[in-house]
């Protein structure tokens, strides 16, 4: 530990976010983060002389389950500048992952989400951060803070008490627009040889600051296949299902609500991964135009070709966007 | 021209009165997978013991990302077993070929480490290196599914080769 970090210069440091220390308290202070379950509330960890304050693990929701604590990742306060960071240790699990009923061996490479915070740099699409080796050359990653919702929660909350043909002519023009950003986002990791890895909605956040949409959690890695990025390009037209839709169009929930089109939809208007998804909402919402119908048919089960790549779903993207006013009858 | 083959599909036609001139090299491209098996056993039934071909069985070692290993030790032996693993397929298969007739001189094999975005890609790149004729490669089958969330190395085989002739052995 470095001189700089006495007890009392770091009970200096941290007196705006601990007010009620105990009389004699002694921060525990960490230099390797490898055990990161010992790592806890109001511990320090210096990390390239750097003392950071830990406030709490971070916590992750996913398709309504409750939140999983990651031990592994910490709210942190810098406190040389007094500015909130999210601290990710290194944790190196392997798993199977099942989509489909398909199963393929996953990873999580902090070398890679710190190759890609390193590659991303300030672009207005992602997190932002940098990575820094500890006492044991673990690679911890320290990334900004990004205050506000996931897109999901973001058309959640614009969807409530509005119709599907409303959010579609008021607001998906928006919405379409920061989804050709991340597209965008995800064509420059692509070129430069990376794959996000776990494309989904929830690791979109809706920027309140900057009004962007910015991808999080680059983490993910497994062994491709042919296509390297066709896992990409799989989570990228769920995204894209799901704004289009306002929501998951499920089938169990078409046929509730008695929609005359539930009967006549088949096997091939599904999404070709999650049969309950519908991916032909044309059926569902006559007024989708067949230019963004068409998009969303590359993820059916009726498909007969898919995106290769980006550039392919980006010019149909564009193209709809070109004649898409906004407006009924704008197209 | 593209044969997709699931039986003896040898078609004489305009190549026959090319014969004399025809590229008489054949590469199969190879992995450890029983589809695999079945396309270096198609080749070895359909022309062993015919004069004038060579044959290459080659297998690609696709290079792990480094972030699959946590640390170098990990990836050297790995490097190791798969290396050691590869050899023994790659005997395996040419003692298929000249079991079945091939003389032992016109059977190689070939394994090589290479940075792989598209299996396809590497597999097609070595084909034009080595100037084969014909290239062979095993169909594994996939699901609809599978093919759109991982893609088909076959079937990218197929779209894109230039300049030779591919049988996709089922």
């Amino acid at each position: 530990m470095s001189e700089d970090f006495s007890q009392e210069s770091l009970h200096k440091l941290a007196l705006p976010w601990l007010t009620s220390q105990r009389p004699g308290h002694r921060f525990n202070i960490f230099t390797d983060t490898g055990d990161f379950y010992r790592i806890e509330y109001g511990d320090i960890v210096i990390l390239n002389n750097v003392p950071y304050l830990v406030r709490h693990n971070a916590k992750e929701g996913r398709f309504g389950l409750d939140d999983e604590v990651k031990f592994w990742v910490k709210r942190a306060i810098d406190l040389n500048t007094g500015k909130t960071k999210v601290i990710k240790l290194v944790f190196y699990e392997k798993f199977l992952a099942r989509v489909g009923g398909i199963e393929f061996e996953c990873f999580r490479s902090p070398r890679k989400e710190a190759r890609i915070l390193n590659l991303v740099g300030d672009h207005a699409n992602f997190m932002h951060g940098f990575s820094v080796p500890d006492d044991k050359d673990n690679i911890v990653r320290i990334i900004d803070l990004i205050y506000g919702k996931t897109l999901a929660d973001h058309v959640r909350d614009m969807a409530s008490g509005i119709d599907h043909e409303t959010y579609f002519y008021r607001h998906f023009p928006e919405i379409l627009g920061n989804f050709i950003e991340c597209v965008e986002a995800i064509r420059f990791l692509h070129e430069h040889g990376e794959k996000h890895g776990d494309v989904r909605r929830d690791h979109i956040l809706a920027d309140r600051d900057t009004g962007r949409c910015r991808w999080i959690d680059f983490d993910y890695n497994f062994r491709h296949r042919e296509n390297m990025y066709g896992y990409d390009m799989f989570g990228l037209g769920n995204v894209f299902m799901y704004l289009a839709g306002m929501g998951d169009v499920l089938i169990a929930d078409i046929k509730k609500a008695n929609i005359p089109a539930a009967s006549e939809l088949s096997d091939e208007d599904m999404n070709i991964v999650f049969n309950n998804r519908v991916a032909n909402l044309k059926k569902i919402y006559p007024y989708i135009p067949e230019s963004l119908n068409r998009i969303l048919m590359h993820f059916s089960r009726g498909a007969n070709i898919f995106y290769d790549n980006t550039i392919q779903l980006l010019d149909d993207l564009n193209e709809f966007r070109s004649g898409f006013t906004g407006r009924p009858g704008g197209i | 021209m593209t044969l997709t083959s699931s039986g003896p599909v040898l078609q004489a036609g305009r190549e026959e009165y090319e014969m004399n001139n025809v590229n008489r090299n054949i590469l199969i491209a190879a992995d450890e997978s029983d589809n695999s098996r079945r396309a270096v056993r198609y080749v070895a039934d359909l022309l062993g013991g015919v004069k004038g071909f060579k044959v290459t069985v080659l297998h690609i070692i696709r290079e792990p990302e480094e972030d699959f290993f946590p640390a170098e030790a990990e990836k050297e032996k790995w490097y190791e077993d798969y290396g050691r693993k590869a050899d023994q397929m790659l005997e395996e298969y040419r003692r298929m070929l000249v079991d079945a007739g091939f003389d032992s001189g016109d059977v190689s094999t070939r394994s090589t480490v290479r940075y792989c975005p598209s299996m396809a890609e590497c597999i097609l790149a070595e084909r034009d290196n080595l100037e084969y004729g014909t290239l062979v490669v095993g169909r594994k089958g996939l699901s609809h599914k599978e093919e759109f969330l991982f893609g088909s190395v076959s079937g990218k085989i197929v779209r894109t080769a230039r300049n030779c002739t591919v049988w996709v052995v089922e």
